[in-house]
């Protein structure tokens, strides 16, 4: 272990209660009282189902919860887990809980979870969010799965999706990270995934833990790290995905500068291993299924639009630093542009991307500053997106995505070369 | 006898149990007999039993291992006769041992003498002593217990062209319990033992013995009321003697088999012993908590029967499938090893002759609520040869020594009833009585001191149980108390050690005395009360306050 002394005394003594298990499950947990049970519950009957002679723990990271969260996670029963004579499960099923942090920090509830997969020698884990409302116990098989029984050392879910939901993975994470590490997982930044215990380790003892990208962002770090070394990785197919009704909506700022800043974090931190590998590697589906979901409500694409046109308008002094003379000509000139033929080019977003992970590289600006001022740009990406689309079919935009990430790999040289040359 | 000043004396016993014909042979025909097994009762009186169930030991045609009872009031002559019966129940009885014997209520063999009247004609006075029926279709969905072997429980009887009921093999035509004269047949056969002085009796297949249409015809109303008829009449006509139900069932329904206290004394507790099993390869006490929390208390007079291995397979009927093909898959990998719902092994090769994990069951069988029951030969480690039929190969003759048939007989090896145990790891030369007396340190010596501490305490056999909780599940903590006498019971149940803390708050002060060496340990105070345990290693203390 890279640093033992981060646990709490309390949880190291649960852990040695425990002792070795096969599977783990980690729930970071903040303030879901309510669900929470729930999760358990449904962790348990998969457990109980599919596999019930596996020794098991169920592990929650709490990040300050005001709540009786923790109380409700070792104490609540699982329903309707017990037959006819009220036999359970084959096995004790443990519980166990942790504070961690006063306020959730998701990179230190997945350190503390690597923490315990690492000294319980689990052999294959999952993280679940207890804010999924959906969660069934064919996830937890689907996500395990792979990982406990065809030696995967990843694996990242996929979901059924409505054509405007996913927008940040489909135009811009998963296209970069197919073109520059090679790998192809669509859902780098889920609240569900599953790994080994061997890439726990790994993960664990990396010297990256306080490092912003990694501790806003820890899933796409981890899901990148898979991509770059010599792990094996996959996607099992979960089905649609629900958030809690009335939820607050996520805020795109914050996600970009989480998501992006990982992302191009581990551009920077993995340079050695993506700038000399173009190959493509092949990926696991572990379980499939369909990923498109009928019914979309409409998208009006003018706000999005009018909010990339603000948003150049008063980053230009910013995107000077960032972008070249004829990227933001271009971009200023695509502002311009009305609504109904407004749209930003693959190739030109694909090439102001690799010249903001470039200046990301560089420190031209903040880090911050950089992933922040490409806001705009995604917005009106998204709108471009929205405009395109209104009428397609599946088809055509799973056509359209591939010729973005066609895009993506075609200007990998540029993105190298950038990188290289500070221009 | 002491019996009748002692009703209770079931729950202080520790019941041996053996076949006579494994037992020891004394006129060298190859087959052990009374004789052989009177010379036999200085060991187990030094082994510290103090009961010994008999496996049937009557005429038979012996198509069941003597369960298909021809004569219920003689000797097969290959056991010898009712005088040497008697010379043995008297010897063993001038030693303090009590004697159980088998009673199959439920079914004889098609060779008894009633069966054969009745089958002789449709208007035989015997004819209602069986179930008969002019189709199979009576009883429909009634489960059918040998599934290996039977395909019905029902048989054509050509000779008086007519169905007869069996829930067993087709030898073995079920009485019919409604009728009487059965009752009070069977009534008789139960006072000729009674008056020659048995102490109890183990009654076979109970929940079968009386049927109704629509019901599963098992454990039904009217069998109990057979069964509290029958304790009545033990009562009022010879006190002190026992009863013993062999109800293979879950807890809830067998537990209806002591009724208010006047059905049985005792009855096995078959699901829990599979759960034994199963935690010990779990590593998790789990299953053995689940069971007894579910066991509901039974009548202050009465007594549960616990056991490890027995004479037949270890029955995984009162498990879930998810059980059942765990204890296969960890068990009886071999399926030579498996028969009807269970396994035809011995404790020694199921625990892979770890002398650790066959002590901790036995520590287990020990400690816990109930009267622990012994099979020969298991308190020295037999083996079994899986390659007999059907249940003999945990049948075969006691390892006496390593000199010719390993002690057990002076016949010609070929002439025994059942080849003896003769490989390296298992066999005679490698596992016998005499070789294990010798040594201190053998599981045989192991087993008496684990006796000797069990029957210097009443709290064993007549103590409540409550379980400790520790975190670490790998843990099984109980404590036993009886009237101010309190012990503190720990079972490592992985293969490697652990440490444990206690919650033992409820009785700080107390100091603890490890009951084998006499240790003292120390005090219990306000902290979580620490131990370490090896491998599959048990600790039992006596808690004390001094």
């Amino acid at each position: 272990m890279a640093d033992e002394t981060f646990l709490a005394d309390d949880f190291l003594r649960q852990l040695m209660s425990v002792g070795e298990v096969d599977l783990l499950v980690g729930i970071p947990t903040h303030n879901c009282e309510k669900n929470i049970g729930d999760t358990v519950a449904t962790i348990e009957k998969a457990f109980q189902e599919k596999f019930a002679r596996e020794r098991v723990v169920i592990v929650g990271v709490d990040g300050g919860s005001t709540d009786n969260t923790c109380e409700a996670l070792l104490n609540s029963h699982a329903t309707g887990a017990a037959n006819s004579r009220g036999i359970t499960s084959l096995r004790t099923i443990h519980r166990i809980v942790t504070k961690y942090d006063s306020v959730p920090v998701p990179g230190n509830a997945l350190r503390t979870v690597l923490a315990a997969a690492d000294l319980l020698r689990a052999k294959a884990c999952a993280i679940l969010s207890p804010n999924t409302e959906n969660v069934t116990p064919a996830w937890i098989e689907n996500l395990i799965e792979p990982v406990y029984r065809k030696s995967l050392d990843f694996v990242a879910p996929v979901y059924s999706r409505h054509k405007y939901d996913g927008l940040l993975a489909r135009i811009l994470l998963y296209p970069m990270t197919r073109a520059a590490f090679g790998g192809q997982l669509f859902e780098l930044q889920s609240d569900e995934f599953a790994f080994s215990g061997r890439l726990a380790s790994h993960c664990l003892n990396q010297e990256v833990w306080h490092n912003e990208a990694v501790r806003d962002a820890p899933q796409t770090w981890m899901a990148i790290t898979a991509l770059c070394k010599d792990f094996k990785y996959g996607q099992s197919f979960l089905g649609p995905k629900l958030r809690p009704v009335g939820g607050p909506a996520p805020d795109i700022v914050t996600v970009v500068r989480q998501v992006v800043g990982a992302l191009f974090w581990c551009l920077e931190n993995e340079s050695a291993a993506w700038m000399n590998k173009a190959t493509e590697r092949p990926t696991q589906f572990a379980a499939n299924g369909h990923h498109w979901l009928e019914g979309a409500d409409q998208v009006n694409p003018t706000r999005g639009w009018e909010m990339f046109r603000s948003g150049i308008g008063e980053l230009t002094p910013v995107l000077q630093s960032i972008v070249t003379a004829g990227t933001l000509s271009e971009i200023e000139r695509t502002a311009t542009l009305d609504a109904p033929s407004f749209n930003i080019s693959h190739e030109l977003w694909v090439k102001a991307v690799y010249e903001f992970a470039a200046s990301y590289h560089w420190d031209v600006l903040s880090r911050d500053h950089v992933v922040q001022a490409l806001v705009p740009l995604y917005r009106g990406k998204t709108s471009s997106y929205l405009i395109r689309h209104q009428d397609s079919s599946f088809e055509q935009i799973d056509a359209d995505s591939e010729v973005l990430c066609r895009e993506f790999e075609k200007q990998r040289p540029y993105l190298i070369e950038r990188w290289k040359v500070k221009s | 006898m002491e019996a009748q000043i002692q009703p209770l004396w079931y729950k202080d016993a520790i019941i041996y149990q053996l076949h006579v014909r494994t037992f020891c042979d004394s006129n060298n025909d190859g087959i052990g007999d009374f004789h052989g097994l009177l010379q036999k009762l200085d060991y187990l009186q030094d082994l510290e039993i103090n009961t010994i169930w008999l496996l049937p030991f009557f005429p038979s045609p012996l198509r069941d291992d003597g369960y298909d009872i021809a004569d219920y009031n003689s000797v097969h002559p290959s056991y010898g006769t009712l005088e040497d019966f008697k010379a043995f129940l008297s010897a063993a009885h001038s030693r303090g041992i009590r004697i159980i014997i088998e009673m199959v209520l439920n079914h004889t063999s098609d060779q008894h003498p009633w069966f054969k009247e009745a089958r002789s004609s449709q208007d035989n006075p015997k004819r209602d002593w069986y179930v008969w029926s002019d189709t199979d279709t009576r009883y429909a969905g009634v489960r059918i217990i040998f599934i290996d072997t039977e395909m019905s429980n029902w048989t054509w009887d050509p000779i008086s062209k007519a169905y007869y009921w069996h829930r067993f093999f087709y030898h073995q035509p079920d009485l019919n319990w409604d009728n009487p004269a059965v009752f009070e047949a069977m009534w008789e056969v139960m006072k000729f033992w009674l008056d020659m002085g048995v102490d109890g009796f183990r009654l076979d297949a109970v929940p079968y013995l009386v049927e109704r249409e629509g019901t599963s015809c098992e454990n039904l109303p009217e069998t109990h009321a057979v069964i509290r008829e029958i304790r009545k009449r033990l009562d009022t006509e010879y006190p002190g003697r026992l009863l013993l139900a062999e109800a293979n069932q879950w807890p809830a329904d067998v537990s209806a088999y002591f009724g208010n206290g006047d059905e049985f004394h005792m009855a096995f507790h078959f699901p829990l012993m599979p759960r034994m099993f199963m935690a010990v390869q779990l590593e998790d006490r789990k299953p053995i908590v689940e069971i007894l929390e579910q066991t509901p208390q039974i009548p202050e007079n009465c007594q549960w029967c616990i056991f490890l291995r027995n004479h037949d397979e270890l029955t995984l009927e009162m498990v879930t499938d998810i059980e059942r093909d765990y204890m296969y898959d960890e068990y009886a990998k071999d399926k030579t090893m498996r028969l009807n719902l269970g396994i035809r092994r011995r404790l020694a090769p199921m625990m892979d002759n770890d002398r650790r994990r066959i002590q901790l069951l036995n520590a287990l069988l020990m400690s816990m609520p109930g009267t622990p029951i012994i099979y020969y030969g298991d308190e020295i480690g037999m083996g079994d040869n899986i390659y007999l039929g059907d249940r003999n190969g945990v049948r075969t003759p006691m390892q006496w020594n390593g000199g010719w048939n390993a002690g057990f007989s002076g016949a010609d090896p070929e002439r025994l009833y059942s080849p003896i145990i003769s490989n390296p790891v298992y066999g005679y030369q490698a596992i016998n009585v005499e070789s294990q007396k010798r040594s201190a340190h053998s599981l045989l010596s192991w087993m008496k001191r684990v006796i000797e501490v069990r029957k210097s305490t009443p709290v064993f056999s007549r103590g409540t149980m409550e379980f400790l909780r520790p975190s670490n599940h790998r843990v099984l903590a109980y404590i036993r108390k009886y009237e101010n006498e309190k012990l503190l019971l720990v079972n490592n149940l992985s293969s490697t050690a652990q440490a444990v803390e206690l919650d033992l708050h409820d009785y700080k002060g107390h100091i603890l005395i490890e009951m084998a060496g006499k240790n003292l340990f120390p005090k219990i105070g306000d902290l979580p009360y620490l131990l370490t345990l090896g491998p599959y290693q048990s600790f039992w203390f006596r808690l004390r306050r001094i």
